[in-house]
């Protein structure tokens, strides 16, 4: 097991190397991101090294800190480039036109079988997928409500707990719901980030 | 130990030399190539059992490819 950790280490240590020097080598800001996009993955790695549950709650938090500042360094990329103007040419592929409303709907259906904050992820990914592909409508009003309602959902079940101890099982199923419905209607808020009427 | 941890960290050293010198050099190669070292990655947390963390890193590289597609699409389009 020590033998197997230090190969892996060595080899993580090595991609490292290669991947910091591409970085140091890079003049375009838009390759620096995706390198640093690299750089995450093989930071990621040295952690998952560690096999044990500390590695997982210390990816977990990694990843989140990882896709936000994406997004920061992204929109400060944009504009510091002048590009927040909408461009009159997308990129259009053709999987984009055929794929979102199966995979959606597959993504989705699982994500409500899963439920919980996994579930609201998987299906949240299925949402933005089609929103990005499809175009969407100015629909935010209608996910307000459902974030409300999910919230309420949230406070019942923390007062089953509270109040009402042995209908647990009550409470975590209200409570997985309510998570999924939340975490699904943030996520898909994402999809919408490519641009479109009012956005 | 198993197949999974030494094609992973083989995948993730042959992805990184891929993603750091992509060839033809664009962004898209790139983005497209970054996906190796991922897999790598994927296959690492498989053989130790990170099932949480493995979930999660796809979904967040999902909405990661997402928000690199917008720059890339936009810079490309100016």
């Amino acid at each position: 097991m020590e033998g197997i950790y230090a190969f892996g280490l060595l080899a993580v240590f090595a991609s490292i190397v290669i991947g910091f020097w591409a970085l140091v080598r890079e003049n375009d800001d838009l390759h620096r991101i995706l390198l640093t996009d690299l750089a995450e993955i093989l930071a990621l790695a040295l952690i998952a090294l560690v096999a044990t549950d500390l590695a997982e709650a210390l990816i977990l938090p990694g990843l989140v800190v990882g896709i936000s500042e994406l997004m920061a360094i992204s929109e400060v990329f944009l504009v510091r480039e002048g590009l927040v103007r909408q461009p009159d040419r997308m990129l259009q592929i053709e999987v984009m036109d055929s794929a979102p409303g199966l995979l959606a709907l597959a993504l989705v259906g699982y994500g409500i079988l899963l439920s919980g904050f996994s579930g609201g992820a998987v299906a949240g990914i299925g949402v933005i997928f089609y929103f990005v592909c499809k175009g969407h409508d100015e629909r935010f009003a209608l996910l307000e409500t459902l974030s409300g309602y999910a919230w309420a959902m949230w406070i019942v079940a923390f007062f089953i707990f509270m109040l009402l101890p042995q209908y647990w099982f009550f409470g975590v199923l209200i409570a997985g719901a309510a998570i999924l419905l939340k975490v699904a209607g943030k996520m898909s808020l994402v999809g919408t980030m490519r641009g479109g009427a009012n956005v | 130990m198993s197949v999974e941890f030494f094609l992973g960290i083989a995948i993730l050293v042959i992805g990184t030399a891929a993603a750091a010198f992509p060839r033809p050099r664009t962004y898209l190669t790139r983005l497209i190539n970054l996906e190796i070292p991922a897999w790598g990655l994927l296959l690492i947390m498989l053989s130790f059992d990170e099932t949480l963390a493995l979930l999660t890193f796809v979904a967040v590289t999902a909405i990661s490819t997402f928000v690199i597609v917008r720059v890339v699409e936009r810079r490309n389009a100016a």
